[in-house]
């Protein structure tokens, strides 16, 4: 039988995991930052360097609305999700410390319930954006992800309720 | 909590110390404090039932009940 804490248990390969999803989410949102800030600069950097060399660039480099809202779309998502990954970490750490019961990690599922909706919101402003200015932007939203965000609420009063009952059960004589 | 403990006073008139309680129910004398204090939140029969029995006392000489009017689920 898997055991819940320890070396081989479940909680120890979802952190092992979950690292290594961090450092992904990092490197993400660190690039998708550095583009961000990047973009608009291209096409005058672009012309400079032509300038330097005395060469003249053929066409035109264009960065559209599309480039701007998709960059700015996995920026938000590569965000949500490292942050969602430190707090599941927060969640686990607990775990392995014996104490998952606390009204901390009820806090720490509603936060990751709200940057979940966040998330979604988010791809909904996006698409009207997307709509707005004309861009080709793929911001499809998925029925499922709302469910798992409700699920995740519902969890966070469930440990609401837990926290509750175990600092019940630690001061009861 | 609208329920007051009021075990120091039945230890005083019993000359009984805490600790000596503590061996003698065999409760650690951590619990016995947070009774004691009005930290508890509830008090299993079988402790009322031993200290009761130590101490030569009714649970009523112990616990009292003043309703101070607010909610008591959420304290």
């Amino acid at each position: 039988m898997i055991r819940a804490t320890g070396k081989g248990s479940i909680s120890s390969i979802l952190a092992v995991g979950l690292h290594i999803v961090r450092i992904i989410a990092w490197i993400g949102f660190a690039a998708l930052s550095a583009a961000l800030v990047a973009l608009p600069l291209i096409p005058p950097f672009a012309e400079w360097v032509a300038h330097l060399d005395g060469a003249s660039i053929d066409g035109e480099i264009d960065i559209g609305a599309d480039d701007f809202v998709e960059v700015l779309r996995h920026f938000i998502s590569f965000g949500v999700a490292l942050y969602v990954v430190e707090r599941l970490l927060e969640l686990l750490k607990t775990l392995r410390f014996g104490t998952p019961f606390v009204k901390e990690n009820a806090i720490r599922f509603r936060k990751v319930g709200i940057a979940l909706l966040f998330g979604e919101v988010s791809k909904i402003v996006i698409g009207i954006l997307a709509m707005l200015t004309g861009a080709d932007v793929n911001a499809g939203l998925d029925f499922m992800v709302f469910v798992s965000i409700a699920a995740v609420f519902v969890l966070s009063e469930v440990f609401h309720e837990g926290a509750r009952m175990k600092a019940e059960q630690d001061l009861t004589v | 909590m609208s329920i007051s403990v009021k075990l120091d006073r039945v230890l005083l008139d019993r000359g009984m110390s805490l600790t000596e309680l503590s061996e003698r129910v065999g409760v650690t004398i951590a619990n016995l404090s947070i009774l004691k204090t009005g930290k508890a939140k509830a008090i299993r029969f079988s402790t009322l039932e031993a200290i009761c029995k130590e101490l030569g006392c009714q649970p009523g000489d112990i616990l009292f009940f003043e309703d101070d009017g607010r909610p008591a689920r959420d304290e």
